[in-house]
């Protein structure tokens, strides 16, 4: 068996319209973590009293434990729940009409949540004190202060990790191959199945990820030099 | 699919996951030997800025962190065989933990090299000048002058890359090593209690990075023990259950010269 580059472009077109699964994943995933990991983060900056050591767990959880088996327990567990639920309260709902790539954006969200709220968090942190100390004096209220000063700056310094976050996620996708979801992964196997140049066909979804990671990267860097024109210090 | 949840399931599946935690060891082990030695190779000529040698070690780490630890896992075991026998070396009955663990050391050693380059360009430049100024050859002042420095930043970013490889080779079942994931699903198929046996992993998992965790954090503090004695006004009390008194004796000291300053 040799190389066929001629199979790695025919692959390669072959791969393109399962491109927006794995983006709708990662997108999915990336915008319901950044909600919980926020959610978290404030949970833990301000102590909540009841809440606190429970969003602590859920992170030192999630951080802790690979994502696949957040994947697998969803996968099997939330079926097992929502049938026990549904025979209880007599519902006509079955768990087999869940199609599977949702168990994929409730697992994925919820792994990013957590790594999510991390980088929620430190940006917090780098925003200095006196920024909402200055927000109270012209008389704004505690969310006004957060949403209009602490969040922006916040976020502007966390778009390094933020980045890496969605890199992270768009290769953490790969995974929904064990929930049969056809995404990249998936999709490349299924087409070298056909004639066995496995090689080819990963090397074509190689290539796909590393455009969109290289994509991705280059947008940061863009946002990071717009969002941070404000405090480029020194003089004019 | 599966049968009714059962917790003690989850106990029962603890000892017999754990048999195979030596696996997952072994290729954490593996993995991160080969890691450190390409990551620091691969550093190298991004430092000293060395032409071609320069361009190849960005495209290495540029591929390794733009492609998932999946595809690389298959990209090995289908190509490196391939590849191989055009240089007449038969690799094809090696075994597949050879290639996992490959993969994985090429893998994180793209984040190692990233995180040695970063960690040396932060050391001031002023260091290495002062060190030649007093006489020190390249190697010296690198050895003995640069790197300690450089690894005071590096361990912590290391420590990251280590519990994110414990994490990754979670995957290696893919490729049918025998480890916990793998070992998991067969005990779930086995036995039809599927979310028994992955919390079990779960757990074990969490044991492990915990674990792991304390002891990089007793790693960096021996590492760094240089760093914390020069800000440490009491070198004695360094240790832990001295705290307290560490604390009451500084409070002590500061108070006083404030009062001294007045």
């Amino acid at each position: 068996m040799k190389l066929d580059p001629s199979f790695i472009w025919e692959a390669l077109v072959k791969l393109l319209p399962v491109i927006p699964t794995s983006l709708l994943i990662t997108a999915v995933s990336v915008l319901c973590g950044f909600v919980i990991g926020t959610v978290a983060a404030f949970i833990r900056i301000y102590k909540v009293p009841v809440l606190h050591p429970i969003a602590s767990a859920y992170v030192t959880f999630i951080r802790g434990t690979p994502m696949l088996t957040h994947l697998l327990i969803i996968y099997f567990g939330l079926p097992l729940m929502i049938d026990a639920l549904s025979s209880q309260l007599g519902l006509g709902f079955r768990s087999a009409s869940i199609p599977m790539i949702d168990f994929a954006f409730i697992a994925f969200s919820l792994t990013a949540g957590g790594y999510m709220s991390e980088v929620v968090r430190s940006g917090l942190l780098t925003v200095n004190r006196g920024q909402i100390e200055a927000a109270y004096a012209v008389g704004m209220t505690t969310p006004q202060a957060i949403r209009r000063i602490v969040f922006p700056q916040a976020m502007a310094a966390s778009i390094p990790n933020l980045s890496n976050a969605v890199i992270g996620m768009l290769h953490a996708s790969t995974l929904a191959f064990t929930v049969s979801v056809v995404e990249l992964f998936a999709k490349a196997q299924i087409v070298a199945s056909t004639n066995w140049k496995f090689f080819e066909a990963y090397l074509a979804a190689a290539i796909i990820f590393w455009g969109l990671t290289v994509l991705i990267e280059r947008v940061a860097v863009f946002l990071e030099k717009r969002v941070n024109s404000y405090n480029r210090g020194g003089v004019a | 699919m599966g049968e009714k949840f059962d917790i003690g399931y989850v106990f029962t599946f603890f000892p017999k996951l754990a048999g195979t935690l030596q696996t997952t060891l072994i290729i954490v082990g593996g993995a991160l030997l080969t890691s450190l030695i390409v990551g620091f190779l691969v550093a190298l000529p991004r430092l000293y800025k060395v032409p071609v040698l320069q361009r190849l070690s960005q495209l290495y780490a540029s591929f390794f962190r733009g492609t998932p630890i999946l595809i690389q896992l298959f990209l090995f075991y289908y190509g490196l065989p391939e590849i191989l026998k055009l240089v007449n070396i038969d690799v094809s009955r090696a075994p597949v933990l050879v290639f996992v663990i490959l993969t994985y050391g090429l893998h994180t050693g793209a984040y190692v090299s990233e995180t040695i380059r970063s960690a040396v360009a932060s050391v001031d430049r002023g260091q290495v000048e002062a060190a030649y100024s007093v006489g020190m050859s390249g190697y010296q002042a690198f050895t003995r002058i640069v790197m300690p420095q450089a690894l005071a930043i590096a361990v912590p970013v290391l420590s990251n890359v280590i519990l994110a490889l414990l994490k990754d080779t979670s995957l290696a079942f893919s490729l049918g090593v025998m480890e916990m994931t793998g070992k998991s699903q067969t005990l779930a198929a086995l036995t039809n209690h599927f979310v028994e046996s992955y919390i079990s992993l779960a757990l074990i998992y969490l044991v492990i990075s915990m674990v792991l965790e304390r002891l990089l954090i007793i790693l960096e503090r021996r590492l760094l023990r240089h760093e914390s004695r020069a800000a440490d006004p009491f070198p004695v009390f360094r240790r832990e259950r001295f705290r307290r008194i560490r604390q009451w004796f500084t409070r002590e000291r500061s108070v006083r010269l404030r009062e001294e300053a007045q």
